[in-house]
C-alpha cells in the first residue's frame, strides 16, 4: 500500500506548505482550503480536492487515528476461486472476460422475436420509451454525428444508435448478457447471446473483414475481436494505455475542452454582461407538462385512491408487461387458458395476483391497482 | 366533520375574505399594526378546530412516521417522455420547489434506475473488492459496517438534469427543469480507508464498481477519485439507505455523475484499463459539434436555480410593496460556492447574493435576496454561481458554442424565470437565435 501512502502524505504537505505561505491573507487559517493540484499535477476532474490538514478535510475533522490502524482492519476473507469466476463476468475490449462460444445472425432473429421485439420494435426500430437498436448503416449514420441543430434548429439531429456511436462490441456483448432481457435479466446462454450480437450488428450493417454481416454469419470470440464498430475513435479524452489518466487531467484542465469558463471573482462581470443579440426564449407550443402526478402545490386532504379510477389501456398493459412472457405460449385468447379458466375466475385472479411457482411473477411485474390489473387478465384470457 | 359545519365554515370564510379586503383598504390607511374591529374576526382563531377537541392517534400508530397528509402534493414525479414503457428504466424527479435548507428528505430523493427498483435482502448482501489488488477482499454488510466511518453532505445529480433544454425551454416547471437531484447527510467509509488494507497495485488506473440489480448497472472510475474521497455508504440522513438510493450499500463519488455513484454495490475491480459499460458509451457521453463525444465526463459543474419563485410557486398573491424573499440552490461537483449573484433582467446586470446557512464542499448550497415588489413589475430573474475551483456558469451562449446543443448531458448555464405582469413565473432562457455565428 506503498503508493497509496506516499501520495496521500505527499499532498497533505504539499498543501500545507500552501497555506503557510498563504496564511496572511486567509480569513480563517483552521479552514483547510481545497487545492486544484496533486502531486504537482492538476486534479483529474478540473475539480478541487481538500486534503486532510490538522486533522480536518474542508470544513470536516476526520479521526486521525484511522489513517493508522486502516492497514490492520481485514475484516473480511479471500473470495474463493469459484465465486470470483461467478462474479467477474465483465467483458472487456480486449476480449478479457468473453467467453468461448457462437451463435448465428439467424438464431439471434429467431431469440429476438420470441424475446427482444415486444419492446425494441421490428429490426430494433425501437418506440414506446424502448430504445432502438438500429437505424440503418452504422457508418452512414456514423456521419450524422456531426449534425447539430444548434445553428438550424429545423435541421437533422445525430443518430445515436449502437451502430453509429457505440465504440465497442464488448459492451454489446457484456450488456445483453447482464442485462436483457429486461424482465428477466441473467438468462441468455453465451451461444444465444453471441447470436443476439451477430442480430445486432447484422440489423446495424456492420462490416466483418470488409464484407457486410449477412443472415449465415456466425460470430464467435475470435471474430467478435477483429470488428470495428465505425465510431471506435469518436471519444474524447483518450483513456486507454498506461497515459490514461495524465491525458484524462490535461483535458480537464481546459475548460474550454469542456464548456466551462473559469473567472476571478474580482473579474466576473456585473454590469453590461449582454450581447446584443440575446432575447427572451420561451417554451414552444405547451412544452413538456404531461406530469405523473399532475403539478399542485395545494395543501388539502388527498383523495381516495384515485388509481381505480383511472381506467388503463389494457392492450397497452399486454404489450409492455406480459407480452414478453406471454405471446407464444398462454397468448390472449389462446386456447391453453382452457385448464386454468376450469378452476374459475377467481382462482385465476389470485394466481395471477399473488404469482405463482410455475413462473408467473406476481400482478406480471405491472404496478396496477386489483381492479385494473383483473381487467388485463379479462383481456389476456379471453383475447378481447 | 359533518357537511352542516363544513356549510357554515364555508360561509365564515366567505365573510371573512369580504371583510378583510375592506380591511386591507385600512390598512394602507396605516392602521394596520393594531388590532382593529373594523376587521372580520378569522373563524380559524374563533371556533375550536376539529383537531382541538378529540384524541390525537395515540403514539404506538405509525412506528415509522409519514408526512402529514395535508403535504401529499409533495411528491416526486414523473413524465412519460422520460420513461421506458413500464417505469422500470426511468426516473422519478425531485419537487425542489419544496425543499428547505439543504437536505433532501428521503422519500422525496431524486431516483433513477435501470432495471427498476432493486429489493435487495441485506443478510445476502456481499460485497467483492478484487483485480489489482494485493489481498482480494469479500465483505458481510455487518463486516464493511465494522470499518470506521464518516458522515458527509453531499449532493447527487443525474448530468442529464436540465439536458431537455439544450435547444430552448421545455418544462414550465423548476421541478423538472432542475429537479434531477437531491442532496443528503452520507455515512459510510471512505474507499481509500478498506484499500489501506488490501493495498492497491501501483499499475491500477481504473475501478469497475457494478451493481447486483437487474441492469447490473456497472461504471469505470479512475483511481485518483477511489483514493480522494469516493465513499461506500450506507447511512442517508441518519438512517439506512432507500431501496431507491440503493439498499443496502451504494458508493458515493461526492460531486460526479450521480450514475457512477453505482447503488445495490456489489463488486469493486481494479485494472490497468478501463471497461466501456453502456453506461459509458451508449449513454453518459456528451456530444460535440466535431462530432466526438466527452467520454469519462466526471464531475457535475457549477450551478445554480432560483427556487423560490417559480412557476410551481408564483408570486400572484403579492400586492405592492410587499417584502419578499427570492430564495436558490447552488452547487457544484467541483468544489465548494463561492458566491452567488443575481439578475432581475436575464442576466445583463446582477447583484450579489446572499449565501446562508451551511457552505459546504459538493454540497446545495442556500442563497437568498430580499427584494420589495412592485405590483405589476416584469422581472427576468437569473441566478449565477461561481465556486472555489475558480469556476462561474456559463451564459447560454457561451456554453452552447463550446458544446452546440446535442450533447444531453452535463448542461449547466445559467437559468431563467421570468415574473410576468400578474405575478406568473415561466420559464425563459436568454439566448441568441441560432446561436453566435463566428464562435
Ligand atoms: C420489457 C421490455 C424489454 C425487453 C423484452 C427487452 N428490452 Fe432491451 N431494453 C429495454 C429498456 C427499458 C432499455 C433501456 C435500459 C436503460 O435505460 O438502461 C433497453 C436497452 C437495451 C439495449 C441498449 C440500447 C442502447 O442503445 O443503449 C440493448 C442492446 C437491448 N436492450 C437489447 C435487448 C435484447 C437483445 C433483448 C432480448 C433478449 C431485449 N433488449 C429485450 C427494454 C426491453
Ligand atoms: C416473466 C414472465 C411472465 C410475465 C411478465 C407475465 N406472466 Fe403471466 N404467467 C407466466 C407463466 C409462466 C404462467 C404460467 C404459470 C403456471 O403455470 O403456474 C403465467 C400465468 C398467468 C395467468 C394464469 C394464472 C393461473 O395460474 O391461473 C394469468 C391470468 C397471467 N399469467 C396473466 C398475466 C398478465 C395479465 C401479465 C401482465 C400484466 C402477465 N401474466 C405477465 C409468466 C409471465
Amino acid at each position: 500500500m506503498l503508493k497509496l501512502n506516499t501520495k496521500l502524505i505527499a499532498t497533505a504537505s504539499a498543501a500545507a506548505a500552501i497555506a503557510v505561505l498563504t496564511v496572511g491573507c486567509m480569513q480563517n487559517s483552521a479552514e483547510p482550503k481545497g487545492t486544484n493540484t496533486v502531486n504537482g499535477k492538476p486534479t483529474i476532474d478540473g475539480g478541487v480536492i481538500y486534503p486532510v490538514e490538522n486533522d480536518k478535510t474542508g470544513p470536516y475533522y476526520v479521526n486521525p487515528q484511522v489513517a493508522l490502524d486502516a492497514k490492520k482492519i481485514y475484516n473480511g476473507r479471500v473470495p474463493t476461486a469459484n465465486e470470483l469466476k461467478a462474479w467477474d463476468k465483465d467483458v472487456m475490449p480486449d476480449g478479457t472476460g468473453l467467453p468461448e462460444g457462437s451463435g448465428s445472425v439467424e438464431e439471434g432473429e429467431e431469440i429476438y422475436e420470441a424475446k427482444c421485439v415486444m419492446c425494441h420494435g421490428d429490426f430494433g426500430s425501437g418506440g414506446g420509451g424502448y430504445p432502438a437498436l438500429s437505424k440503418g448503416n452504422g457508418y452512414e449514420l456514423q456521419k450524422t454525428l456531426t449534425n447539430n441543430r444548434w445553428h438550424d434548429p429545423e435541421a437533422d439531429g445525430p443518430t445515436r444508435v449502437f451502430g453509429s456511436y457505440w465504440p465497442q462490441i464488448s459492451t454489446m456483448f457484456w450488456y445483453i448478457k447482464d442485462g436483457m432481457p429486461h424482465p428477466k435479466s441473467k438468462t441468455l446462454s453465451d451461444d444465444e447471446t453471441y447470436a443476439l450480437t451477430a442480430y445486432m450488428l447484422n440489423i446495424n450493417e456492420i462490416e466483418y473483414e470488409g464484407e457486410e454481416i449477412d443472415d449465415e454469419f456466425v460470430l464467435n470470440r475470435e471474430k467478435m475481436l477483429k470488428i470495428k464498430m465505425p465510431n471506435e475513435n469518436g471519444f474524447i479524452p483518450n483513456i486507454d494505455g498506461p497515459n490514461a489518466l495524465d491525458d484524462v487531467r490535461t483535458f480537464y484542465a481546459n475548460p474550454t475542452n469542456f464548456g466551462a469558463i473559469k473567472v476571478k471573482a474580482s473579474e466576473r462581470c456585473m454590469k453590461d454582461c449582454q450581447e446584443k443579440s440575446v432575447v427572451v426564449t420561451r417554451i414552444q407550443g405547451a412544452g413538456i407538462s404531461n406530469f405523473l402526478p399532475p403539478m399542485s402545490d395545494v395543501r388539502d386532504l388527498p383523495k381516495e385512491d384515485n388509481k381505480a379510477e383511472v381506467k388503463v389501456d389494457v392492450k397497452e398493459v399486454y404489450n409492455n408487461a406480459c407480452a414478453m412472457c406471454h405471446s407464444s405460449y398462454l397468448a390472449p385468447g389462446s386456447d391453453e387458458w382452457k385448464p386454468f379458466l376450469a378452476e374459475g375466475m377467481e382462482t385465476v385472479y389470485k394466481k395471477a395476483i399473488d404469482g405463482t411457482e410455475g413462473g408467473m411473477p406476481a400482478k406480471g411485474g405491472a404496478d396496477l391497482s386489483d381492479a385494473n390489473f383483473k381487467l388485463v387478465v379479462d383481456y389476456i384470457v379471453h383475447g378481447k | 366533520m359533518d357537511n352542516k359545519s363544513q356549510h357554515d365554515k364555508t360561509i365564515d370564510r366567505r365573510e371573512f375574505f369580504r371583510k378583510s379586503a375592506a380591511a386591507s383598504v385600512a390598512a394602507l390607511a396605516g392602521t394596520s399594526v393594531m388590532s382593529s374591529d373594523a376587521m372580520a374576526d378569522d373563524p380559524a382563531i374563533m371556533h375550536h378546530v376539529p383537531w382541538g377537541q378529540v384524541w390525537g392517534d395515540p403514539v404506538t400508530k405509525n412506528r415509522y412516521g409519514v408526512p402529514s397528509k395535508y403535504e401529499h402534493n409533495v411528491t416526486r414525479r414523473n413524465t412519460k417522455l422520460l420513461a421506458s414503457g413500464n417505469f422500470r428504466a426511468s426516473i422519478a424527479v425531485t419537487p425542489i420547489q419544496e425543499s428547505m435548507g439543504i437536505i433532501t428528505p428521503n422519500g422525496l430523493f431524486f431516483s433513477r434506475s435501470h432495471g427498476g427498483v432493486a429489493h435487495v435482502d441485506p443478510n445476502e448482501f456481499r460485497l467483492m473488492i478484487h483485480g489489482l489488488v494485493e489481498k482480494p477482499i469479500v465483505l458481510t454488510l455487518e463486516q464493511l459496517k465494522r470499518y470506521p466511518s464518516v458522515t458527509r453532505t453531499h449532493f447527487i445529480e443525474c448530468p442529464a438534469n436540465g439536458g431537455q433544454e439544450w435547444r430552448g425551454p421545455q418544462f414550465n416547471s423548476v421541478q423538472f427543469a432542475k429537479g434531477f437531484m437531491s442532496c443528503a447527510e452520507w455515512t459510510g467509509v471512505y474507499v481509500k480507508t478498506i484499500l489501506e488494507d488490501l493495498g492497491l497495485k501501483p499499475e491500477a488506473q481504473w475501478m469497475l464498481a457494478e451493481g447486483s440489480d437487474n441492469s447490473e448497472m456497472g461504471r469505470t472510475v479512475p483511481v485518483d477519485k477511489v483514493l480522494d474521497d469516493a465513499m461506500i455508504v450506507w447511512g442517508q440522513n441518519g438512517e439506512a439507505l432507500r431501496p431507491e438510493q440503493g439498499y443496502p450499500v451504494r458508493l458515493l463519488l461526492p460531486g460526479w455523475e450521480g450514475n457512477l455513484c453505482v447503488k445495490w454495490l456489489k463488486r469493486l475491480e481494479f485494472s490497468t484499463e478501463p471497461w466501456y459499460c453502456k453506461e459509458e458509451t451508449s449513454k453518459y457521453t456528451a456530444l460535440q459539434p466535431s462530432g466526438k463525444a466527452i467520454q469519462h465526463f466526471y464531475a457535475n459543474e457549477v450551478n445554480s436555480t432560483v427556487t423560490s419563485p417559480s412557476p410551481e410557486i408564483p408570486w400572484t398573491n403579492l400586492k405592492d410593496g410587499d417584502i419578499v424573499e427570492i430564495e436558490g440552490l447552488a452547487w457544484s461537483g467541483m468544489g465548494t460556492i463561492t458566491g452567488v449573484d443575481l439578475s432581475f433582467d436575464g442576466g445583463n446586470n446582477y447583484v450579489k447574493a446572499n449565501l446562508k446557512g451551511l457552505v459546504l464542499p459538493k454540497s446545495w448550497t442556500r442563497w437568498s435576496y430580499m427584494h420589495t415588489y412592485k405590483k405589476g413589475e416584469r422581472l427576468l430573474l437569473t441566478s449565477r454561481a461561481m465556486d472555489d475551483a475558480g469556476y462561474i456558469q456559463p451564459t447560454i451562449d457561451q456554453e452552447v458554442s463550446i458544446m452546440g446543443v446535442e450533447s444531453v448531458y452535463h448542461r449547466n448555464a445559467v437559468e431563467t424565470w421570468e415574473v410576468t405582469a400578474t405575478g406568473e413565473v415561466n420559464h425563459v432562457q436568454m439566448r441568441t437565435p441560432g446561436g453566435i455565428k463566428n464562435a
